[in-house]
């Protein structure tokens, strides 16, 4: 490999002074920053030091500051942001203040949270080329370093498609593929394996690794889902809350954070000391290995929807083949598959937004009716939110749906009546999503489908995400939600439907069809055995 | 073939449909718009920016003509609404068919440095232009799923909202992220840069030739380019302009050397 920095790249016009001799990666001095018009501080007083050639993660719940502070590391906090900045921020020895985040380009790679949003052009080898081509490099170190990246992370198919037309984790790769190609010491993050399964998400965070450990490159990747990119870092910097940040081993800061994975939280509760933040960790500290807890069946309500033979696919190119399967009322069911694998072509048929080539699907006997029957709850909560008050959203829907009853009472059985006349825009991620989900289901639709609703959720926001789906299938609904995070379908579903190959491939308790998988085990279930599903239920077990 | 080819074709194209309103003329570009798209866009990028450019313009023209229905009313004053309505649909339906051949950015990157920051604004422009075309159908679909259906104008705020804000939201996503990819730096190198060819110089050619055969008829007062509200006559359409309008759908005959985009797949799965 030799994707370090070329001699003739480095010299730019305008770098911001050098130190004699660079210490560290990233040396962050009494930074302190608040965005333009906010009245608190999104950082205060942060001081903390990143050596060269380490793994280091920034994780911390939504909104203490995790994507604020890994962009003061490339200087888009402040020169895009704006706001007040005092303090010292040092990449590679310059400083930030005084150097535009352009000029940053070749030490400090940056991909965004949204990978899809920030693609430049259109095809994928010139979103490849492009962050080269800004650096000047030689067309033919381009070709050569393209090859390179293109190897590392499996894209030598994608190379002449349209980035528009990438999966979630084609996206995400393509993205730091394209970062990497520019030959940066630093590489920065922003929650690259939101988007991804847990298979993809474990390999983006082995080329992390090995980047750090084969070619001394810096990463810095900020996470709240911690289940899988802990074991990899070697430093864990925490965003407390207030702006305030600490900075330590992986241990003791995860400790302090109280929002790591499932095998240190189950740590935490059982006084392991130091606290285990891998599956192999934990299993030192487990010697016996007790019954499993026995899993509760309830007996399935009716069947509320159908699907049979359904054969669906996109410009002859078939994505699901002879798919058949029962909803059943009451029962919150998830759609597990790897990224591709025709969860969202399965959703989108359930929900009436696709005509299936072959088969049928019904809901409740009838067609599905989108808004009425059934209802899908988007990716991108943003787009179904538009009115000014979280009580007007949801009067719309009732309205649409010819229901007499006001917000109030819907609002109150949700337990979110504190939201009522807060605006969309000003709440959490999490928040967002419970409201666009609120808004979704007042229409009263039996169906209710979620397409990957975890993407920027901390564990608090997922908690109240689980309440909810709990509710809705209480009051006789059927639910399926398509989703990656494995700890989530631990927690709340009742039933695992798993996608490859175009078909249903496994279709069962979760206890059984996760229990049973390399990929798709939840940590609790690799650390005791199959029949382990929750931090809960194995405390108890261990106390 | 070059993003500057694709320029000057939809430059000719555009020149074209705002000289005339004779429905002959626009039909044949709009003809020539879909011809050209269907030849040479992507086959999911292309398809969906054409659909949305062109249904978006014939949105423009019902707007236009309702407008006029509501004012007062003479048959003249309707035909004029409905041709000028429709001339708003040629040009974006040209439009659609530029962003579904060429790849916009790859134009502006091409911007000589002197003019990077207004390149920037400019391609933030261009880059999400196509996407608002994506984001669009998601909204709809998103309120669909609350029952919220129908083109009724007071279904209107549901789904400009949410596009509009989102728009704005890809535009900083966008900017910050050609920023911190060193976007404006200083000298660019250019990875495999696209060649002038033969057939970029024969549709610039022909394009310019097809342009100023209606400029040079609206010079003279020739053609019957602009038609009248009173009388109001039916138009006529001579042949070498006719001939001038369907030299645009002559990139269509020129092969694609090979397709810019592959098969899509698992777009939405």
């Amino acid at each position: 490999m030799t994707l370090g920095p070329i001699k003739s790249a480095q010299e730019e016009p305008a770098a911001g002074e050098r130190a004699p001799t660079p210490p560290s990666a990233i040396r962050i001095d009494g930074l302190s920053f608040s965005y333009p018009g906010a009245g608190r501080l999104a950082l205060r007083e942060v001081s903390l030091e990143i050596p060269d050639g380490v793994f280091a993660l920034v994780a911390g719940p939504t909104g203490s500051g995790k994507s604020t502070l890994i962009r003061t590391m490339n200087g888009l906090v402040p020169h895009f942001s704006g706001g007040s900045f005092s303090g010292r921020v040092l990449v590679s020895g310059r400083d930030t203040l005084h150097t535009r985040p352009r000029y940053l380009a070749d030490v400090a790679g940056f991909v965004p949270q949204d990978p899809g949003a920030a693609f430049v052009v259109d095809l994928v080898e010139d979103e490849l080329a492009y962050g080269m081509e800004n650096l000047g490099i030689e067309p033919l170190v381009m070709r050569r370093r393209l090859e390179e990246v293109s190897d590392l992370l499996a894209l030598e198919s994608l190379r002449r498609r349209s980035v528009r037309d990438l999966s979630g984790g084609e996206r995400q790769r393509v993205a730091i593929a394209a970062a990497l190609a520019a030959g940066p010491r630093i590489l920065l993050l922003d929650e690259p394996t939101s988007q991804l399964d847990p298979q993809a998400a474990e390999d983006v965070c082995a080329v992390l690794q090995r980047l750090v450990h084969d070619l001394g490159l810096t990463v810095v990747v900020a996470e709240h889902r911690l289940e899988r990119v802990a074991s990899f870092a070697d430093l864990v910097v925490g965003c407390v809350g207030e702006g305030e940040v600490v900075q330590g081993p992986p241990a003791d800061v995860v400790e302090v954070l109280d929002l790591g994975p499932p095998v240190a939280r189950l740590g935490a509760r059982l006084s392991w000391r130091p606290l285990p933040l891998s599956v192999r960790e934990a299993r030192r500290y487990v010697q016996t290995s007790p019954e499993p807890p026995a899993a509760v069946s309830r007996p399935p309500g009716e069947a509320r929807a159908s699907v049979t033979k359904l054969e669906a696919g996109y410009d002859r190119e078939d994505v699901l083949t002879d798919v058949s399967l029962e909803l059943h009322a009451g029962v919150v069911a998830a759609l597990m598959g790897r990224n591709g694998a025709g969860k969202t072509t399965l959703l989108r048929c359930l929900s009436g937004l696709k005509k299936p080539s072959a088969g049928r699907v019904l809901v409740d006997g009838a067609p599905p009716v989108p808004g009425r029957s059934v209802a899908l709850c988007p990716q991108a909560p943003d787009s179904v939110l538009f009115r000014d008050r979280v009580e007007d959203e949801i009067s719309v829907t009732l309205a649409a749906a010819g229901l007499r009853d006001g917000p109030g009472p819907h609002l109150e059985r949700l337990g979110i009546t504190a939201l009522a006349s807060r605006h969309p825009r000003d709440l959490s991620a999490g928040e967002r999503l419970l409201v666009a989900l609120a808004s979704i289901a007042a229409s009263g639709a039996g169906v209710l489908l979620l397409d990957e609703p975890t993407r920027g959720l901390d564990l608090e926001a997922k908690h109240r995400l689980v309440n909810l789906l709990r509710i809705y299938s209480d009051e006789g609904r059927a639910v399926l939600l398509a989703t990656h995070d494995v700890e989530l379908v631990a927690q709340v579903a009742e039933r695992v439907i798993m996608l490859a190959s175009k078909e249903v491939i496994a279709d069962g308790s979760p206890e059984v069809v996760l229990g049973d998988s390399v990929v798709f085990a939840p940590q609790m279930t690799r650390v005791l055995g199959p029949g382990w599903l929750t931090v809960e239920q194995a405390a108890a077990a261990l106390a | 073939m070059h993003p500057g080819a694709w320029v000057a074709w939809s430059a000719g194209a555009s020149v074209v449909a705002l000289s005339t309103t004779n429905p002959f003329y626009l039909l044949i570009l709009f003809g020539a718009s879909w011809a050209v798209q269907a030849a040479w866009g992507g086959r999911s990028r292309g398809v969906r920016s054409f659909r949305f450019f062109a249904g978006a313009g014939l949105a423009a023209m019902a707007l236009r003509t309702g407008l006029v229905v509501f004012g007062p009313v003479n048959g003249g004053s309707i035909v004029m609404a409905l041709l000028e309505g429709l001339r708003v649909a040629v040009l974006l339906a040209i439009y659609g068919a530029f962003n579904s051949v060429s790849d916009s950015s790859a134009l502006l990157r091409l911007a000589p440095r002197r003019l990077q920051e207004v390149a920037l604004a400019a391609s933030l422009g261009l880059t999400l232009a196509p996407r608002f075309a994506d984001t669009a159908v998601q909204v709809a679909e998103a309120q669909r799923m609350r029952g919220l259906g129908g083109g009724r104008l007071a279904r209107l705020p549901a789904l400009c909202v949410p596009v509009l804000e989102s728009g704005m939201e890809q535009a900083l996503v966008l900017a910050e992220s050609m920023d911190a990819r060193g976007h404006g730096r200083g000298p660019r190198s250019r990875y495999r840069p696209q060649r002038f060819g033969a057939w970029s110089w024969t549709t610039s050619a022909l394009s310019a030739l097809g342009a100023g055969a209606f400029v040079a008829a609206a010079t003279a007062g020739t053609g019957d380019l602009l038609v009248a509200a009173a009388p109001l006559l039916w138009p006529q359409a001579t042949g070498p302009l006719v001939a001038g309008a369907l030299l645009f759908s002559a990139p269509a005959l020129w092969p694609p050397s090979a397709s810019r985009f592959e098969r899509r797949s698992e777009e939405f799965s």
